[in-house]
């Protein structure tokens, strides 16, 4: 075999055709693994919002909690069903909750967005023990003041500690406290107390959605049946994980559509790019490979050689642009949730996962980049090489 | 033999390599106008809307309905043409749930008046007006989903409950490219009287024309001045604004798009380069002889660029070349069939292939700029002694 320290060294000489190459495939990488990472933060975002032992009670047919209407009259049959944990005192664990949309002016460019309006509990927060207040304070119950998640934070006219937004005409509610809530969905939303939002929003009677948490995740079935058996509710209980599965759905698709289509354009323009460089490597290399052929390298290990070569070229791109990329998970990306039609903010997630796929992505560029360069520089005769 | 014309002769030196550099620029090109097709079809909504119509609806959230009564407020104020309203019903085909189209409650008597870009055929259009299952839908959502005159389907809604039975009265296809062509039109009548009672009479927004399209905003603003004082405020735009709103919550999808189409450029330019660079490298004996005999430094750099501008537009019209019949006639029939809600025409631009030419040559340019400074300042004397 041809010591990889020659492919190496041989790179190293043509420093500008080297680097020219090598940063095609980087920005090719960049692009992959940012829509890769964009698409891993969108399932964590959507995913880290469900909880093993939580279900969501929606109206059958709805596909999303602002289209969904449960009657208030039908929510202590729900509490009731087999399965729904309690708490110390002995009440059932579960919350009632009217999720609508407002238009709301976005900041920074022309044009409103609709952002979703939770109408929760007073004990939301003991209700969902992963959320806590990293600005500002809770909310007085019963009062017209709001939370603000910290990703819709300061992107929306009037959602930020001190600022008001309309409920409805003449009632505005006051943002008095900022919210985490482990990156999950929820940090898109704002938060206000639920008989506010009845009012306003002229939803007296009913609700959007009821929450439960079970005794353990394996009551689901029989609290599913206790609850859909039941035709004249007309509801369906969904796990949490497969409804937040659900809403991921169309905005995910929308991203890998998109970034495949991407990849595969950018991928055979990079392609070229290596093919080129290769190719101008073989024919400014004929001495050499003569040689070294003379000297009883086979054909194989020419091959291999040359391979190895373009995919060096290609790793050390995808290296360039696999690090790049990880400064995207600083920026956070705001849009349209397609299955709610509500603002939510996203993050690049950068897993291993991601990045391990962009650098193999980089590697199979460099190797079908490679091959036919290198078969060429196979088929080399030593005799002819050498007499140039 | 002109300067120019040997330029063009250094472009036929190494074929192959030029083959590959232009087959790289197409598969750029085609991505660049892929994405600015995108982009341009799904900004340029706002552009194609009508001058003179004005979209009324609660000023808070597209949620809460608007009594009707309204209607009959908007009709009788001043400059306005005529009126009717819609309500959004979410309707989807039980068989096949993950096909998205829009399907709205209308009246059919007014309709039409106020979109009156589309042609349907006027006995089916009557038909329509006075069948109260009636629906009408466009020729794309017909073919895609195998519907024909005659026919009677039954669909669900996201929104409202129950079986929803319709019978397609007629087909309706677009007079201009601002119409999608699959939208789903249906009596409100039948909506609402298969409704509860508290959810009676009311509509989801109201559309008007106007007589004096230059003033349409001052009238809009008049018109939501009349509902301020009722119970129910709305807020009204014409139609462009309106859009433009609507497009506000993919601004970071369109941000995204522009810098992807900018990164594949970046990707081009050091393919061109590097394709330039080694042809520098490999005639630096001929320049040296060339200015030797006399040649200025410029004549060397013009050669130069002028080659690698050649090339990549060269590249930029293999790429348009491809790129029609692939966006007109391949992926664009398949969007507006497809995704005609957001992408009602999706068609190369003259514009967008005016541009992908221009920044080819322009790119090219740039790109032959390091090696074309370098050849012109090499020193006759290490030009003709150096060794490629």
């Amino acid at each position: 075999m041809v010591p990889i320290a020659y492919n190496v060294r041989s790179l190293a000489v043509r420093k500008a055709t080297t680097a020219a190459t090598a940063g095609g495939i980087a920005l090719v990488v960049f692009v992959v693994a940012a829509s890769l990472m964009l698409g891993a933060g969108i399932k964590k975002t959507l995913g880290s919002a469900a909880r093993p032992d939580g279900v969501i009670v929606l109206r059958m047919g709805s596909d999303s909690e602002f289209g969904s209407v449960v009657d208030e009259s039908n929510v202590p049959l729900i509490l009731a069903a087999p399965g729904v944990a309690h708490d110390a005192r002995g009440k059932p664990v579960g919350a009632r909750e009217i999720v609508v949309v407002a238009a709301m002016d976005k900041l920074g460019t022309t044009g409103v967005t609709n952002v979703t309006l939770r109408g929760v509990d007073e004990d939301v927060m003991s209700f969902r023990p992963e959320v806590h207040i990293v600005a500002g304070r809770v909310p007085r119950p019963g009062s017209d003041e709001a939370l603000v998640g910290a990703r819709i934070r300061g992107r929306i006219r009037g959602l930020d500690v001190g600022q008001t937004f309309d409920l409805k005409k003449n009632r505005p509610a006051t943002v008095v406290g900022v919210f985490e809530a482990g990156g999950s969905a929820y940090e898109s939303e704002v938060w206000v107390d639920r008989e506010a939002v009845r009012q306003a929003y002229n939803r007296s009677g009913m609700v959007s959605t009821v929450r439960v948490h079970l005794e353990s995740p394996s009551k689901f079935d029989a609290f599913r049946a206790g609850v859909e058996n039941d035709k004249r509710l007309g509801l369906q209980a969904l796990r949490e994980s497969d409804f937040y599965e659900q809403q991921s759905e169309g905005i995910t698709t929308f991203v890998s559509l998109l970034g495949n289509t991407v990849a595969v354009f950018f991928a055979l323009g990079a392609m070229i790019g290596a093919m080129i460089t290769m190719y101008a490597a073989v024919a400014s290399r004929q001495r050499e490979i003569g040689t070294l052929r003379a000297l009883g390298f086979s054909r194989t290990s020419i091959l291999v050689s040359f391979v190895t070569e373009s995919v060096l070229l290609a790793a050390a791109g995808g290296i360039v642009g696999c690090a790049a990329s990880l400064s995207m998970g600083l920026v956070h990306f705001s849009m349209i949730n397609f299955s709610s039609w509500s603002e939510m903010v996203f993050s690049f997630d950068p897993t291993p996962s991601v990045l391990f796929k962009a650098l193999a992505f980089a590697c199979g560029m460099g190797l079908f980049g490679g091959i036919l360069p290198a078969a060429r520089a196979a088929r080399t005769s030593p005799l002819q090489a050498i007499r140039g | 033999m002109t300067l120019t014309s040997l330029a063009f002769r250094n472009f036929g030196r190494n074929r192959f390599r030029a083959f590959l550099t232009v087959a790289a620029v197409a598969v750029s090109i085609v991505a660049f106008l892929l994405l600015r097709t995108v982009v341009w079809a799904w900004a340029s909504g706002a552009e194609w809307s009508a001058k003179d119509r004005i979209v009324t609806r609660h000023k808070v959230t597209f949620v809460i309905w608007l009594p009707k009564h309204y209607i009959d407020i908007v009709r009788q104020a001043p400059h306005i043409k005529t009126a009717t309203w819609a309500t959004w019903f979410g309707a989807k085909d039980p068989k096949r749930e993950h096909e998205f189209f829009t399907s709205l409650a209308v009246d059919p008597a007014t309709y039409f008046d106020v979109y009156n870009e589309v042609d349907v055929a006027p006995e089916a259009l009557e038909t329509w007006k006075h069948d109260r299952q009636g629906a009408i839908v466009g020729d794309a959502l017909a073919k895609k989903l195998g519907w024909k005159v005659g026919d009677r389907i039954t669909l669900k809604s996201g929104i409202f409950p129950g079986d929803w039975a319709f019978n397609i009265d007629a087909i309706y296809t677009a007079r201009a490219k601002s119409v999608d062509r699959s939208t789903l039109l249906f009596s409100w009548t039948y909506l609402n009287e298969s409704l509860r009672d508290r959810q009676r009479d009311m509509i989801g927004w109201m559309v008007s024309r106007v007589d004096d399209p230059a003033h349409v905003a001052e009238i809009g603003v008049a018109l939501d001045k009349r509902f301020e004082d009722l119970d129910t405020p709305t807020l009204s735009q014409d139609e462009g604004t309106f859009n433009a709103s609507f497009l506000a919550m993919f601004s970071a999808i369109l941000g995204a798009l522009d810098i992807i189409s900018a990164v594949i450029l970046g990707i081009m330019t050091l393919i061109v380069g590097n394709t330039i660079a080694m042809g520098v490298r490999e005639r630096t004996q001929e320049f040296g002889v060339l200015r030797a005999i006399g040649f200025m430094p410029g004549h060397i750099a013009f050669w130069i660029v002028v080659e690698a501008m050649v090339m990549a537009l060269v590249g930029g019209l293999v790429g348009v070349a491809v790129a029609f019949p692939f966006i007109n006639y391949g992926v664009g029939r398949f969007i507006e069939e497809n995704m005609g809600s957001m992408f009602p025409y999706f068609r190369l631009e003259t514009a967008n292939i005016v541009l992908a030419l221009v920044v080819s040559a322009l790119l090219g340019a740039v790109a032959s700029g390091i090696p074309a400074m370098r050849a012109s300042r090499t020193r006759v004397i290490d030009a003709v002694r150096r060794v490629a």
